[in-house]
C-alpha cells in the first residue's frame, strides 16, 4: 500500500529556515541590546563596591582635598527627604489630576487639553524644570532663602507628575466601568463611587505607578543643581540647600582625586540600588493587583 | 333532537371565550409580603446625543408583579430600563424625556435626587459584578455603605439579604471569601442580595442569566418569583422563553417603540399584533 | 421590519405535520364511502375492508400525536404556532373517532339481514346522509388548509341537515311495523343514522379547531345545552 498524504500538510523547508534565521536574528539583536545594560551593571558593581563602608554610609563628605573625603551620608538623606517631598507633593495632585480625567471630564475639551499637556510634560526635559524653578523659585528668594531643599522637591515634582498622572490615569480606566455602574445603580453619590470602590480596585496599580515616577525623579540631576545645590553637611532643614546623590555624583566625578571618583562610582551604586528598591517594590505590588 | 354529548371539561359549556381553565382553579394570589409600589412610565423618551432610542413609551409596571420586556436587539429595551433609575443620563451626551412615577412621583422631577432615587429603584445587571476587592460580606454590606445608611445589626441585614436571594446556605460559612470567587450563578444571586440589602421599592434587572448556565438560570428564576412578593419587579430579557416562564406581563418593543403589552400568556398564545405575532413565532428576520 | 422566517425548519415541520393530519381525511372520505356502500349493497367484503383498513387511520392518529409531543418539546410553539399544534391534535383525533365510527357502520353489515318493506324511503335517508357527511368531512379539510372562518363555521348549518336526515329516519324507523326482524332493522338502520350524525358532529368540532386557530379564540359553534 502506498504512503497516504497526511490530511495536514506539513511544514515546508522553507519556512522552518525562515522561522530558524528569524529567531536567530531576534536572539542576537536581544543581546546587543543587554549588553550595554550588563556592561553598566560590571562597571558599577566593579568600581563601586569598593567605596562601600559603613563610614560610606555614615559620615558626611568632607569637602577636603587632601585627608579623608569622608562618605555619602548627606547625600543619601538628602535624596530621600527631597524625593521623599516630592512624592508627597507629585503623588496626591497625580492621582488626583488622574482621577478628573477619568471619572469626571472623560470626554469634556477641557480633560483632553489636560491631557495633552500632561503628555508634552512628560517628554520635558528635566533640566526644564530646575531652571523654571530656578527663576521662579531661588533667585527670587522665595521663602527666605536661595537654594532649598523643598524648591528642589518640587521641581522633582513637577518631573514625576505627569508619570504618575498617566499611569494612574491607564490604571484607573482599567477598572471596569460595570463596577462604576454596579455602585452607582445602588444609589451612592458618585464621590463615594471613586472612593471606596474605584480606587482600592485601581490602588495597587496606582501605587505602582507611583513608585516608578518616584524612582525616576529620584535619579535626576539638573533640576536639583539648580535648586537644592550642593552642600557638605547633612541637614534635615528642607528650608536649607541640600545635598542629594546625583549632585553628589556630579561634584565628585570629575575631580582629580581618585577617592573622590571611587566615591562617586559608590554614590552611583547607592544610587541605583535606591531605584531597584523602588522598582522591585512595585513589581511587587503590581503582582497582587486585582485588576490584571 | 340532536344528541350533541356533553364534552368533558365542564367550562365548555357556554359559547363564550372560554378563559382559562387553571386560572381559576389555582389558589388566589398570595398577598405580598411587602406592598410595593408601582412604576408608571409616562411618554418617554431616551436620546443617544441625536439619537432618539425610545420613543414615546408608556408602559407600567403594576406592584408585585413581574413585567418583562422582549424585543429584538437594538429594540431600546435596555435603555428603558435605565431610565427608570436614572441610570442612562449617566452616559456622556445622554438625555431623557418624559415622567417616571414611582407611585406618582416623577422620579425626574426637579426636587428629585438621583442617587436616592437609585437607592430606591435596584438594579441587576447582565453581567454578575461582584466589587472584586470586597469579601462576600463587605459585597452585601456595600450598598448600605456606600448609600450612607449603616443602622445598627449590619450582620443582621447582610444575612437577610443573603437569605433573601437564596445564597445564605451556600455562603454562610465564607463569609470573608472574597466575592469574585463564587460562581456565576452565585455571584449573581450575590449581586441580587446586594441589591435588596438597600430595600429598594423595585428591582430592574437587565438580562440577568445571559451571562449564566441553565441550572443557575432556572434558580434565579424561581428567586424572582420569590421576590416579587416583596418587590415590583422589570426584567429585560432576550430570551422568550424566560418572559414566558417568569413574568406576570409582557411587553414587546420594537425600534424604540412599546408594540404591544399584555398578560405573558396572551402574547404568547394570542397576540393581538402582528408585529409581536411574527417577532415570537420567529417569522422575523 | 426585516422580512423572513428565522425558524424555517421547525414551520416546515409544522406544515408536514399538517398536511399529514388532513390526508388522512382522505382515508376517512374512503372508509365512510366503503361503509356506506356496503350497508346499501349488503357487501360484507367491503365492509371487511373498512375494518382492516381502519388501521391505518389509527397508525395515523399515533404519527400525529407523537408529532406533536416532539413538536411542543423541541421548538417551543408560541402564539399562531402553538395554537396550530393544539388544533392539529384535537382534529386528528377526531379524525380518527370518524374512522372508528365507519368502522361501526361496517360492522353492522353482516348482522343486518335482508331489507325489510318499507325501508326504501330510510335507505334513501340514509345514503343522502352518508353524502352529506361526506361533503362536511371534505369540507372541513378544505376549510382547514385554507384558513377559511367561513367555510369552518359553514359547517354548523350544513350540519343541520344530518341533525334533520337523523330525526326522519328515527321516526321513519319507528313506523317499520311489528315483524320482529323488520324492528331489528330498524333498530340497527337508526345506530347507522346515528353514527352519521355523530361524523357531522365531528365536523363541526374540527370547524372549532379552525376557528381558534385563526382568531385566537375557543368558541363552541353549537352548545348541548341549548335546544
Amino acid at each position: 500500500m502506498s504512503a497516504a498524504s497526511p490530511p495536514i500538510a506539513r511544514i515546508s523547508s522553507r519556512r522552518r529556515r525562515t522561522d530558524q534565521a528569524a529567531r536567530a536574528l531576534l536572539g542576537a539583536g536581544t543581546v546587543v541590546a543587554v549588553i550595554p545594560l550588563v556592561l553598566v551593571l560590571y562597571y558599577l558593581l566593579k568600581k563601586g563596591l569598593p567605596a562601600w563602608s559603613i563610614d560610606f554610609f555614615t559620615t558626611d563628605p568632607t569637602g577636603k582635598f587632601f585627608g579623608d573625603p569622608g562618605g555619602i551620608k548627606s547625600a543619601l538623606l538628602g535624596t530621600i527627604e527631597i524625593v521623599g517631598l516630592a512624592t508627597l507633593i507629585a503623588g496626591p495632585i497625580g492621582i488626583g489630576v488622574a482621577i478628573y480625567l477619568t471619572e469626571y471630564g472623560r470626554d469634556s475639551r477641557f480633560a483632553s487639553a489636560v491631557r495633552y499637556f500632561i503628555d508634552v510634560m512628560t517628554g520635558v526635559p528635566s533640566i526644564v524644570f530646575g531652571l523654571f524653578i530656578y527663576i521662579t523659585l531661588v533667585v527670587t528668594k522665595v521663602g527666605g532663602s536661595g537654594f532649598a531643599g523643598w524648591k528642589g522637591a518640587i521641581a522633582l515634582a513637577l518631573l514625576a507628575l505627569p508619570i504618575v498622572t498617566r499611569s494612574a490615569e491607564v490604571v484607573l480606566e482599567l477598572v471596569p466601568d460595570s463596577l462604576r455602574e454596579a455602585a452607582l445603580a445602588l444609589g451612592a453619590p458618585r464621590w463615594r463611587v471613586i472612593m471606596r470602590v474605584v480606587l482600592p480596585a485601581a490602588a495597587p496599580g496606582i501605587l505602582t505607578g507611583v513608585l516608578l515616577a518616584v524612582a525616576r525623579a529620584a535619579g535626576e540631576t539638573a533640576p536639583l543643581l539648580f535648586t537644592a545645590t550642593i552642600v557638605k553637611a547633612s541637614t534635615f532643614d528642607l528650608q536649607a540647600p541640600m545635598n542629594s546623590l546625583p549632585a553628589q555624583i556630579f561634584a565628585d566625578v570629575g575631580q582629580a582625586q581618585d577617592r573622590l571618583v571611587e566615591r562617586a562610582w559608590g554614590a552611583a551604586l547607592a544610587l541605583v540600588m535606591l531605584i531597584l528598591i523602588f522598582t522591585v517594590l512595585s513589581r511587587l505590588l503590581a503582582g497582587r493587583s486585582r485588576l490584571r | 333532537m340532536s344528541s350533541k354529548p356533553i364534552d368533558s371539561m365542564p367550562l365548555l359549556r357556554t359559547s363564550t371565550v372560554i378563559p382559562p381553565a387553571h386560572k381559576e382553579m389555582s389558589d388566589p394570589k398570595p398577598k405580598p409580603r411587602r406592598a410595593g409600589r408601582q412604576v408608571e412610565l409616562d411618554d418617554v423618551h431616551a436620546f443617544y446625543g441625536a439619537t432618539e432610542a425610545v420613543r414615546g413609551v408608556n408602559l407600567d409596571f403594576p406592584a408585585n408583579e413581574v413585567t418583562a420586556i422582549i424585543g429584538p436587539s437594538g429594540c431600546g429595551k435596555s435603555t428603558l430600563v435605565r431610565c427608570v433609575n436614572r441610570m442612562h443620563e449617566e452616559i456622556a451626551g445622554a438625555r431623557v424625556e418624559g415622567r417616571v412615577l414611582l407611585d406618582g412621583f416623577d422620579v425626574y422631577a426637579a426636587e428629585a435626587d438621583p442617587v436616592a432615587v437609585r437607592a430606591a429603584i435596584g438594579m441587576v445587571f447582565q453581567k454578575p459584578n461582584p466589587f472584586p476587592t470586597m469579601s462576600v460580606y463587605e459585597n452585601v454590606a456595600a450598598g448600605l455603605k456606600l448609600t450612607g445608611r449603616r443602622g445598627r445589626d449590619l450582620n443582621g441585614r447582610v444575612e437577610k439579604a443573603l437569605k433573601g436571594a437564596s445564597l445564605w446556605d451556600e455562603v454562610k460559612d465564607r463569609l470573608s471569601k472574597p466575592g469574585a470567587a463564587l460562581s456565576g450563578g452565585q455571584q449573581q444571586r450575590l449581586c441580587i442580595a446586594r441589591a435588596i440589602a438597600v430595600e429598594p421599592e423595585v428591582i430592574l434587572m437587565d438580562e440577568p442569566c445571559s451571562a449564566l448556565d441553565p441550572q443557575a438560570t432556572l434558580r434565579i428564576e424561581e428567586l424572582i418569583d420569590e421576590l416579587k412578593d416583596s418587590y415590583t419587579i422589570a426584567i429585560v430579557t432576550h430570551n422568550m422563553q424566560q418572559a414566558a416562564r417568569v413574568a406576570d406581563r409582557t411587553a414587546f418593543m420594537l425600534s424604540g417603540e412599546l408594540v404591544e403589552v399584555a398578560p405573558t400568556e396572551k402574547i404568547f398564545t394570542n397576540p393581538s399584533d402582528k408585529r409581536t405575532e411574527d417577532y415570537v413565532t420567529g417569522r422575523f428576520g | 421590519m426585516a422580512v423572513g422566517d428565522t425558524r424555517k425548519t421547525f414551520h416546515t415541520e409544522l406544515s408536514q405535520l399538517e398536511e399529514e393530519a388532513l390526508t388522512t381525511i382522505d382515508l376517512t372520505v374512503t372508509a365512510l364511502d366503503q361503509a356506506v356502500e356496503a350497508v346499501l349493497n349488503r357487501d360484507e367484503e367491503l365492509a371487511v375492508m373498512v375494518l382492516n383498513n381502519d388501521d391505518r387511520i389509527d397508525g395515523r392518529y399515533l404519527d400525529v400525536h407523537q408529532g406533536v409531543l416532539s413538536l411542543l418539546a423541541r421548538q417551543s410553539p408560541v402564539a399562531s404556532d402553538l395554537r396550530l399544534v393544539a388544533a392539529i391534535l384535537h382534529t386528528i383525533m377526531h379524525i380518527e373517532r370518524i374512522g372508528d365510527l365507519c368502522v361501526n357502520i361496517a360492522k353492522l353489515v353482516p348482522l343486518m339481514g335482508e331489507a325489510p318493506e318499507g325501508s326504501t324511503s330510510i335507505l334513501a335517508k340514509i345514503e343522502a346522509a352518508a353524502l352529506q357527511a361526506r361533503d362536511q368531512v371534505k369540507q372541513a379539510q378544505t376549510a382547514f388548509r385554507e384558513r377559511s372562518l367561513e367555510l369552518a363555521v359553514d359547517l354548523v348549518h350544513q350540519d343541520d341537515a344530518i341533525d334533520k336526515l337523523n330525526r326522519e329516519i328515527f321516526n321513519d324507523a319507528l313506523e317499520i311495523g311489528a315483524d320482529a326482524e323488520a324492528r331489528e332493522w330498524a333498530a340497527m338502520s337508526m345506530l347507522i343514522a346515528r353514527y352519521l350524525e355523530r361524523i357531522g358532529d365531528h365536523t363541526v368540532d374540527i370547524g372549532e379547531q379552525i376557528a381558534f386557530v385563526i382568531s385566537g379564540e375557543f368558541r363552541e359553534f353549537t352548545d348541548a345545552s341549548r335546544p
